[in-house]
């Protein structure tokens, strides 16, 4: 009896760890509001850009270096600008931080990314002030329009 | 009595002034708004990117441009001045003979014979076709060849980890970097670098910045009136930046 005891408190202390950290059914969600939040699709279909983000941003990165094409619509810079989150102060969150947008799909299929080693991961710099303006009153809004439908919401749950 | 089929002197006078600055002072005015690049547009050898310095108007001791630069591109240092970027920087020159002395800024010089790229194993220094050399940190792998092939030691080498560049900069350990005349800027639609506009701020200026290929543009106006000299002619490496007054 003894033995059996000892032998469960063993089991339960070796799949203990294992069981705590499961994250079944718990639903993922990033700290902040960003401006994506509240966009239907990316710059491409949400599919589309899952898969083949990567190869979006390699002919890019050449075309901007080497032949000076600055266009928005694959660009890095503009990708931060959109994803990235801002807390309730209006600071920018860096992209590939713990939990944030680049970051939390790079550590769930253990693809190690090093953009950020060069790239600013927050809208940063003289050029991009006039636009962070911008971005903290747009976040207003969502923080407004979220709520909002947060309300609605519970209100459709008592109708029911 | 008054005529009013007629122009009076007065509105003769007025008229003529004012479709005589609508031709010839207002687009000087508003400098090049048509010339901007599309962002879709690929650059290309029509225009051709050029600095001069006038050397007797730039002041010992002002910093302005180099200050400009390290805003603009978000080069801070460590307080290691050995080490620690620069991609433009204040040089001091005394004639040995009649002592004068003299101070100039010193960047990439933007060579049409660029000993950078001939010597770069990767061809990630590279000169783009409108003139500007640049480069693609993408491909560097930190070799330093080009600092030492460089002849006026205009490039710099990053050896720690940065964390606060800007988004028009990016910029990281283990490639080597220069002045690339302000590339994001002039691609978005400006005609100026953050130098020259600071020395312009400053009231002194000594650096001019503009087209070779457009004749109002202002680096053209200034060689027009000074002639610029390249600093060692004898390399013919054919410079895009020129100095004058020494």
């Amino acid at each position: 009896m003894h033995q059996l005891v000892k032998s469960f408190a063993f089991i339960i202390f070796i799949f203990n760890p294992l069981l705590t950290s499961s994250h079944d059914g718990e639903k993922h969600s990033m700290k902040g509001h960003s401006k994506a939040d509240m966009m239907e699709q990316c710059v491409e279909p949400t599919i589309v850009m899952q898969k083949e983000h990567f190869k979006f941003l390699y002919h890019q990165r050449d075309k901007t270096v080497i032949k000076g094409v600055r266009t928005k619509k694959h660009s890095l810079a503009n990708c931060i600008d959109c994803h990235v989150s801002y807390d309730n102060k209006g600071e920018a969150i860096p992209v590939n931080s713990d939990g944030q947008f680049c970051q939390t799909c790079h550590v769930e299929t253990a693809v190690n990314i090093d953009c950020f080693s060069c790239h600013a991961s927050v809208p940063r710099g003289k050029q991009v002030i006039l636009k962070s303006n911008d971005n903290i009153k747009s976040i207003s809004n969502i923080h407004a329009k979220t709520s909002y439908l947060i309300k609605n919401l519970e209100d459709m749950h008592y109708e029911k | 009595m008054k005529n009013n089929s007629l122009l009076t002197r007065r509105d003769f006078l007025v008229k003529s002034f004012t479709a005589f600055s609508a031709i010839y002072i207002i687009p000087d005015i508003i400098p090049h708004a048509s010339a901007s690049k599309p962002l879709d547009k690929e650059v290309d050898s029509s225009t051709r990117w050029a600095m001069n310095v006038d050397i007797d108007k730039c002041v010992e001791g002002c910093s302005a441009c180099v200050d400009a630069c390290v805003d603009e591109n978000g080069l801070y240092g460590f307080d290691r001045p050995e080490t620690d970027s620069q991609w433009i920087r204040k040089l001091t020159l005394k004639d040995i003979k009649t002592e004068k002395i003299s101070t100039l800024p010193m960047m990439c010089q933007h060579c049409e014979n660029p000993p950078c790229c001939d010597v770069c194993p990767t061809g990630a220094s590279f000169r783009r076709e409108d003139g500007i050399v640049m480069v693609n940190q993408h491909t560097c792998i930190g070799c330093r060849y080009c600092m030492m092939a460089c002849p006026f030691k205009a490039r710099s080498f990053v050896h720690e980890n940065l964390t606060e560049q800007v988004t028009n900069a990016p910029r990281g350990k283990g490639c080597v970097e220069s002045c690339n005349f302000c590339a994001n800027r002039i691609d978005h639609g400006a005609d100026t670098t953050a130098c020259e506009e600071a020395c312009m701020n400053e009231g002194h200026q000594a650096i001019t910045f503009g087209d070779l290929s457009n004749p109002n543009s202002r680096v053209n106006k200034a060689i027009d009136n000074k002639p610029g000299r390249r600093l060692r002619a004898d390399l013919a490496l054919k410079q895009r930046v020129t100095y004058s007054g020494f």
